[in-house]
């Protein structure tokens, strides 16, 4: 017996009586949201690994080429908010999906209950996404105070994006990379302590607890040294190595600027382009870096989108950027554990210069 | 590995999450654009929100049952809308008729039968469809399930007015046999 959707199946419809409408990337999401809710009805029991406490003395965040350009299609659980938060669709996270845990650990506090959905670690950098459901409104973007700690690094780099999905309710997705020279890759633990949410648009603050501590295992990966340099006028970029995950590629690469350039210029940053012998480009977004106090010397790396597989050669451009600081482009703020926030007041005043310089490529043979 | 346009039916079918998201992705401005069309005069968006998130579940739960390609998986899904949504509308607006043209039809009367169509369980009703002829099934499932008119079913059918009624009325008696005396259809 054939039961309705088989009949219906039987059915020649005419199309044409339909007609599309309009649909917004936030109703997608919240079809999608509430269909997969649907589907998920199973339990899940949570283990909760408190991580040891990481006390880091000097947090120092390094924001540089971190833009958020895109956002994930395909970040677990509550994904279709993140293709709500997802305004270029670069297709980065496309893969993140499947090689994420899901999590589910919430807390309340002064009215505010936070949920960590879900967590993936490729090594490298720690993916959080989370969501929470106010008792009041909380304005479009509201601040999260809090700062991620990855046990047994020496600082933290890493971004948070939030977004309202309904009546006091938003979701965000939070990235943290750490820095240290004797880094766990194989596992994060994570803490992620959030003292206060400030509404942008009255600047009202309600503080609370929320702590959150987790433990990421690292997707598999595979690492291949590149030691590769290219040079100009002083500034030497170096390209370390590639480390290839399931759901993207992390290139690692460093700077170092001589005297000379120091002395014209107050800042120098690399960014990377890379593109296959397909003609695949691969966007990526930066992870922060890591290095002297001026900035001159740093260790990067960025993470790209899922290897093409049938691709043979990576073809990366560095692009050399050079700046000189005003008022308008530079300032910063020293975060510390005890909470008092400094404002840095700018050394120098220069012209407002900057000079962006593409190096020759460097053509990577990859090893299968 | 992602769904695509190649893929989809085939890890929807397998419960692959990702097919899930591609098709509300694909088909979400077609589906709204039946549900709305069907339930926009209830002036409830609850219901229509409420109604797109039931026709993909049920998309999701019967993928199974599909047999066909892209193009035909597209009117699959349009003829699941639709009854879908005349079935919130029937729930909704607890009005007995579909279309002004089924008052005139009244004179089949508003009996048994018609409440059995009516009801929200549809096994029953989709039990005794299984038993009509091929012609009479599609009859049945475009005017119960799908709320087309018989102008349309006949156009569709390339069969006469008088000839879709009366093979709607003989469905409706047997069914009616069915109702009432528990017997045979």
């Amino acid at each position: 017996m054939k039961d309705i959707y088989e009949l219906l199946n039987d059915m020649d419809i005419d199309e044409s009586e339909f007609e599309e409408m309009e649909v917004s990337e936030w109703e997608k999401a919240k079809v999608t949201s509430v269909v997969k809710a649907s589907i998920h009805r199973r339990k899940r029991n949570w283990t909760r690994i408190a991580a040891a406490a990481v006390l880091t003395a000097g947090l120092s965040a390094v924001m540089l080429g971190i833009t958020f350009p895109a956002y994930a299609n395909n970040i677990p659980v509550i994904d279709n908010i993140f293709r709500l938060l997802d305004s270029g669709k670069s297709g980065l996270f496309d893969h993140y999906k499947e090689y994420s845990s899901d999590i589910n650990l919430t807390e309340e506090s002064n009215g505010i209950t936070f949920t960590i959905n879900d967590a993936v670690f490729d090594g490298e950098t720690v993916f959080i996404t989370y969501s929470l459901v106010s008792n009041q409104d909380l304005g479009i973007k509201p601040v999260v105070h809090g700062l991620l700690d990855i046990k047994g690094t020496d600082g933290v780099a890493g971004g948070n994006q939030i977004s309202k999905v309904g009546p006091n309710k938003y979701a965000g997705l939070i990235t943290g990379t750490g820095f240290s020279n004797v880094k766990d890759k194989k596992t994060a633990s994570v803490k992620w302590s959030i003292d206060s949410l400030v509404n942008p648009n009255n600047k009202q603050e309600i503080t609370g607890n929320w702590d959150f501590a987790l433990k990421v295992m690292a997707t598999d990966s595979s690492t291949q040294t590149i030691d590769r340099s290219i040079q100009h006028n002083g500034a030497v970029v170096h390209i370390h190595k590639i480390t290839f995950t399931p759901m993207s590629f992390i290139l690692y690469y460093d700077q170092t600027v001589d005297q000379q350039v120091r002395s014209q210029w107050d800042a120098v940053d690399v960014g990377i382009k890379i593109k296959d012998d397909l003609g695949n480009h691969y966007t990526g977004q930066g992870n922060g870096g890591a290095g002297d106090k001026e900035g001159y010397n740093m260790n990067w790396s960025k993470t790209f989108e899922k290897l093409e597989p049938k691709a043979t050669k990576l073809i990366i451009t560095p692009q050399l950027s050079l700046y000189n600081h005003t008022s308008d482009n530079h300032g910063s703020v020293e975060m510390s554990r005890d909470g008092a926030d400094e404002q840095i007041p700018l050394q120098r005043e220069q012209g407002n210069e900057r000079e962006e310089i593409e190096l020759e490529d460097i053509i990577v043979e990859l090893k299968k | 590995m992602r769904s695509n346009e190649g893929n989809f039916i085939r890890r929807l079918q397998r419960q692959k999450e990702d097919a899930l998201e591609f098709i509300i992705d694909t088909y979400l401005p077609l589906i709204k654009g039946v549900t709305y069309k069907v339930l926009s005069p209830l002036g409830n968006d609850g219901i229509i929100e409420e109604c797109i998130n039931d026709i993909f579940l049920s998309i999701w739960h019967h993928a199974d049952k599909f047999n066909g390609e892209t193009a035909d998986f597209r009117k699959w899904i349009c003829a699941i809308a639709k009854f879908k949504a005349i079935d919130y509308y029937r729930k909704a607006s607890k009005k007995m008729e579909f279309t002004a043209a089924d008052v005139r039809e009244a004179r089949h009367g508003m009996s048994a039968e018609d409440e059995l169509i009516m009801r929200e369980d549809k096994r029953e009703l989709v039990h005794f469809i299984n038993l009509l002829e091929p012609v009479d099934r599609n009859i049945f499932v475009m005017k119960f399930f799908l709320g087309l008119n018989t102008e349309d079913i006949c156009r569709k059918l390339g069969l006469t007015r008088a000839s879709v009624d009366n093979r709607i009325y003989r469905g409706k008696k047997r069914l009616f046999n069915k109702v009432n005396s528990g017997g045979h259809v």
